[in-house]
């Protein structure tokens, strides 16, 4: 294996078609598990709102209200992590789908296997995604936390609870809208591996064969 | 109208195969102005949690609550835009690979044709699909998503940022008329929801237009050769993600049409009661919509790994 001298693309030319990289087998396998775990959380979240509007309706314990509006949203919100999680493996996959694939159709034509290297678009799609379902995390866990412990009787945590509700929401935007550009930053990746592929099709039909 | 927007998916033969996109630059460009928007209601959301503990702070908790949702949503709403036109690119680049792939493949063939395979359907590795003498037509689902892509995310943008603007006057009124600023709150909610299932639809619909761009420029490849036109049939994926879309999308308007009752009762008991659902069904609606995005991702990559086999299969057999 060795490093193409293209100015275009940064790309490595190889012998044989290469298969996908760590993160396209990850995005490969992890997809659907993410999915299946976002579909269970989301009418989780649900059904604990609807509990807690049931509770507000009848002048229920504050205790448990405040409890409930924290543990709804943690709930709803791992669905959030969960979801987008499988939507970025849901790209990777994708990725390694036309990795694979473009070093095939090189290969069955005899002709140079090149391959793109995995563009900076790629890397930060990666490390902002990361990033993203951390600072998720933070904010679900920030939740359960001081849900759990209103639910234990403790009266510090039910009179700062107002005021970390709204932290917590405001950590979990953020984190949103993090995993929504890694999201975007991964379809950019797309972008580039189509460009090379359009722009390395032209080129094989003038290539010797191997 | 449809011409159009046909027009804003498949550039023109002969476009520049070097030039990098403009769709991805702008779009990324987006985003970050976006994730901006967001990092300046976060630092909102900070001062009003610590601000929630202080006695005579309820007011100016109210106000920075307004205001920041609002910003956070329309923050939201920049993002998906932006993704919605880093999805125009990916479209634009699958028809200019749809030349490239017509322009080469000829040159790249292995081995004669000889007789054509027999037509109907079979079952490939990627599952059913169906052998046709020309390229099937276009589907009913793939018509209207490269028809509705475009309204749904003007209308979407529009609504979040209208919501936005009201979420403003809203933050304006929460000490002057607490009973008109509680009614705007529910306006902006649902209409900024709503907006996010418009945007989250825009976005689905590029989707099946990306599918639909896959499945006819395989079938213009193939046809092109005078080949068997081997063509995938809708994966069961496929047939769900378009369920979870429109119920997303059903979810969006009920919850507009809750907000937009719980907005003429703004100092009742319903208020209360349904502003806490209400809150968990918006979000519910959106987690529908977006694992309906998962499983298109899903389908496309079946799509490209069917293409790529089909690509191989011709340059080795010739058929």
């Amino acid at each position: 294996m060795s490093t193409s001298p293209r100015s275009d693309f940064n790309v490595e030319i190889s012998a044989r078609a290469l298969g996908p990289n760590v993160p396209q087998r990850i995005g490969r396998i992890l997809w659907a598990p993410m999915l299946v775990m976002a579909v269970m959380a989301f009418p989780i979240g649900l059904a604990v709102g609807v509990i807690r509007s049931n509770l507000v309706a009848m002048n229920g314990d504050a205790a448990m209200i405040a409890a409930l509006g924290h543990l709804g949203p943690a709930a709803m919100f791992v669905g959030f992590a969960a979801v987008f999680a499988a939507i970025s493996f849901a790209i990777a996959r994708i990725l390694g789908v036309l990795r694979q694939g473009g070093g095939e159709v090189q290969e069955a034509a005899g002709r140079a296997i090149q391959t793109l290297r995995m563009p900076r678009t790629g890397w930060a799609f990666i490390g902002l995604m990361a990033m993203a379902m951390m600072v998720i995390l933070a904010g679900v866990v920030g939740n359960a936390i001081v849900g759990a412990a209103i639910l234990g009787g403790d009266a510090g945590a039910l009179g700062q609870s107002e005021g970390l509700a709204i932290w917590f929401e405001g950590i979990r935007r953020i984190g949103v809208a993090m995993y929504l550009v890694a999201i975007g930053l991964g379809l950019a990746t797309i972008i580039e591996a189509l460009r090379f592929q359009a722009i390395r099709l032209r080129e094989l039909p003038a290539e010797a064969t191997r | 109208m449809a011409i159009a927007f046909g027009a804003l998916t498949r550039p023109q033969a002969g476009s520049d195969l070097q030039a990098p996109s403009r769709h991805r630059t702008i779009g990324i460009a987006l985003a970050a102005a976006g994730l901006m928007l967001a990092g300046v209601a976060l630092i909102g959301s900070i001062i009003a949690g610590d601000l929630a503990g202080q006695a005579d702070a309820a007011d100016r908790v109210g106000s920075l609550g307004a205001w920041t949702f609002g910003l956070t949503t329309a923050a939201f709403g920049t993002i998906k835009l932006a993704i919605g036109l880093i999805l125009v690119g990916i479209v634009r680049r699958i028809w200019l690979r749809v030349e490239s792939v017509k322009a080469a493949l000829p040159s790249l063939l292995r081995a004669q044709g000889g007789e054509r395979g027999a037509l109907g359907e079979y079952e490939s590795e990627f599952g059913p699909a169906t052998a046709t003498a020309v390229a099937p037509r276009p589907l009913l689902i793939h018509r209207m998503a490269g028809l509705l892509w475009a309204p749904m995310l003007a209308m979407g943008v529009m609504l979040v940022y209208a919501g936005f603007l009201l979420s403003l006057g809203a933050a304006g009124n929460v000490t002057a008329d607490p009973a008109l600023s509680a009614s705007q709150r529910a306006w902006v909610q649902g209409l900024q929801f709503l907006g996010e299932g418009f945007l989250l639809s825009g976005v689905s619909f590029l989707l099946g237009t990306i599918l639909g761009a896959i499945r006819a420029g395989g079938g213009e490849v193939q046809e092109s050769l005078s080949l068997t036109v081997r063509t995938l049939r809708m994966p069961s994926t496929a047939k769900l993600f378009i369920a979870l879309m429109m119920a997303g999308l059903m979810v969006e308007i009920a919850q507009f049409a809750g907000y937009a009752y719980i907005a003429t009762v703004p100092a009742s008991a319903d208020y209360a009661t349904f502003s806490t659902w209400l809150g968990p069904l918006r979000e519910f609606g959106l987690g529908l919509l977006l694992s309906g995005i998962v499983l298109a991702l899903a389908t496309i990559a079946k799509a490209l790994g069917f293409q790529f086999a089909r690509i191989t299969q011709i340059i080795t057999s010739g058929r």
